[in-house]
């Protein structure tokens, strides 16, 4: 997908004070990591994953976060969230909320 | 490289982590349910008989010594790089335990049966009456010839994805959706009738499809596994085969009933009689013939569909494993690729024999195959696999059947496309890594690669407009669009969304018989 310059604007804004987000590496930390359930832009229409792309980058964050710290449980997502760091997890939230659905 | 041994252990991370996570835990289903499971979420791509098919065979020999543990996390996340889907949330943790108990403990199955009468049971009809149907497209379009049908698998290969989808390739907007359950997997267009087209699916299922009002009004199961078909040149046959059972099948093109049936088998180029899958099967502009590869007993049978009780030329010892071919010189020859020799033998249609056997890079899948013709001379372009060190894409004069040059690529290639009117044959490289992402576009006249596109996805299976002008590509697997670039610039000018999309099919290629050539090839060998 072709993430235009001002995607990466909004996404380095939208990145804050804390660490700006790298569209381009969220864009393949996602494709690594969460495409296989969630889709690169939507999960199939038979899938019972939730889609990703569209949502508010900040609750991405919390929930990815959440899920690797098991604060929230899922036995999948707590796997599949476990390695990643805070940087890929700000890069994936970023990438997925600038996507349009 | 660096970034790919990352990507690598990232992935071995994750399985370890979900495989720990569930090795605790009660299981056990029952068995008979299992084979059901087996059918309804698996035999599309693996193979009613768990022989395999477009994935691994899956059975207690094929899957002896492995873990159940490790086997359930590929079940569960999918494998990556791969069409296998995550089935998480799909199947609950005691089916997924329990089918793979069941695959662990089952033999490769005996060929089941799919008779005549089973085909004419599972005739559906949508339209009653066909006549009703508008006499011109309900949609906006200027030519026929500029649709463009993608074979849209659906992630699962089967459900709501599963769609053959039509395109008008001036506009890149979608003009109809035929629903097709399970993956949809070539799509053939009526030469004669331009209203009609063709649709099989991954288990064998033939849909019948008014391109005007883009509906299906018919549909048959020919089999149980099988991509196989071919259209006659008048368009009022259709030829059919499948992996599962070994048989093929001719239909009529119009009520889709089921005329004869074949059975597939023979002597092997080892001198082995045995029972075989059905390779490609072709109808040609040149005359009133099916060709059909047998793909196990290397034979390509010729099908007289004209003359009474179908008979059948047998061309023996043509190759080991023919898989897929193209057509050249108005019709009358065939090119076909031969996966263990790695050769593609040229066969005349005409005299129905072996003309040559040429070279073909290794392990080579021509796909719908090119040609073109530069500077006089009729080039045809091969595709292969390349599972070995040699990555090239292979070229041969069509005239004199010599190799003229073997140009080395990123790295094994399944589709090559053409057009008459665009200067580079397009190739999607296939290698399971970065490498899948891109397209590799060969100059028509220099024979090297001039440029790399980084499509995304899996992208593969090229083809071009009807006019030329545009370059369609799947961005398939995870990747959920076709993308369109314009064939002079190859700048990205369109995306077209959908779930995972694999093989696209134009329906100039009815007019231009093999893609590169001009209609004006064809005219010539009337």
């Amino acid at each position: 997908m072709k993430l235009n310059y001002s995607m990466l604007v909004v996404g380095l804004l939208a990145g804050g004070s804390v660490q700006a987000a790298n569209l381009y590496a969220g864009q393949a930390k996602a494709a690594a990591v969460c495409s296989q359930c969630h889709g690169v832009r939507m999960p199939s229409a038979d899938a019972p994953f939730p889609p990703l792309g569209g949502r508010d980058p900040e609750y991405l964050k919390t929930a990815i976060k959440q899920y690797r710290d098991k604060t929230r449980v899922s036995d999948i997502m707590n796997a599949v969230a476990g390695s990643l760091t805070d940087k890929e997890i700000n890069d994936i939230a970023h990438y997925y909320g600038n996507v349009k659905p | 490289m660096k970034k790919n041994r990352t990507k690598r252990l990232n992935q071995s991370l994750l399985a370890v982590s979900i495989a720990t996570l569930l090795s605790s835990g009660v299981a056990m289903a029952k068995s008979d349910n299992m084979h059901q499971l087996y059918e309804d979420n698996c035999s599309s791509c693996h193979g009613s008989d768990h022989g395999g098919y477009l994935a691994p065979a899956l059975n207690a020999e094929t899957l002896k010594g492995r873990s159940p543990t490790a086997l359930r996390t590929i079940v569960m996340a999918g494998s990556f790089d791969t069409l296998m889907p995550p089935f998480y949330g799909k199947l609950s943790d005691d089916e997924i335990r329990g089918v793979i108990k069941h695959l662990q403990a089952t033999p490769k199955q005996p060929n089941p049966a799919w008779t005549m009468d089973d085909m004419k049971k599972s005739l559906k009809v949508y339209v009653k009456d066909e006549a009703s149907l508008p006499d011109k497209p309900t949609y906006k379009i200027d030519n026929i010839d500029n649709l463009i049908g993608v074979a849209a698998r659906g992630k699962y290969g089967r459900g709501e994805g599963s769609r053959a989808i039509f395109i008008n390739s001036v506009t890149h907007q979608k003009v109809g959706e035929i629903p097709t359950e399970v993956a949809a997997h070539i799509i053939d267009f009526n030469p004669a009738n331009p209203r009609w087209a063709y649709v099989k699916t991954d288990t064998a299922e033939i849909f019948k499809v008014d391109l005007y009002s883009m509906q299906a009004t018919r549909s048959i199961k020919t089999g149980f596994n099988g991509p196989g078909m071919g259209v006659s040149r008048d368009g009022k046959y259709i030829m059919a085969g499948s992996f599962v059972p070994h048989n093929a099948v001719i239909l009529d093109a119009d009520t889709l009933e089921p005329l004869k049936t074949f059975e597939l088998e023979g002597i092997d180029p080892d001198g082995k009689m045995v029972s075989s899958d059905s390779g490609m099967i072709i109808g040609t502009p040149y005359a009133d013939i099916f060709a059909i590869a047998l793909e196990n007993a290397g034979q390509v049978w010729i099908v007289d569909y004209k003359k009474e009780g179908f008979p059948v030329t047998k061309i023996e010892n043509v190759g080991r494993h023919l898989h897929d071919a193209f057509l050249t010189h108005g019709g009358k020859k065939l090119m076909i690729a031969s996966y263990d020799d790695s050769i593609v033998a040229a066969i005349d249609l005409e005299k129905r024999d072996i003309i040559k056997k040429l070279p073909a890079g290794c392990v080579p899948h021509v796909g719908g195959g090119s040609a073109v013709v530069v500077d006089g001379r009729t080039l045809g372009f091969g595709t292969n696999f390349g599972d070995c060190d040699k990555m090239v894409v292979s070229v041969w004069d069509l005239d004199t059947m010599e190799v003229v040059k073997q140009i080395p690529v990123s790295g094994g290639t399944e589709s090559p496309a053409a057009h008459a009117n665009a200067p580079y044959v397009a190739v999607d490289i296939i290698s399971k890594d970065r490498r899948a992402r891109t397209v590799q576009l060969i100059d028509k006249k220099t024979l090297e690669v001039a440029k790399t596109l980084d499509v995304g996805g899996h992208a593969y299976f090229p083809e071009y407009s009807a006019d030329g002008k545009f370059l369609y590509i799947s961005a398939g697997y995870n990747g959920d669009e076709v993308v369109v670039y314009d064939s002079n610039t190859l700048q990205k000018v369109a995306s077209v969304p959908m779930e995972s999309p694999a093989g696209i099919f134009s329906r100039g290629r009815v007019k231009y018989m093999t893609r590169g050539l001009s209609p004006d090839e064809m005219e010539q060998s009337k």
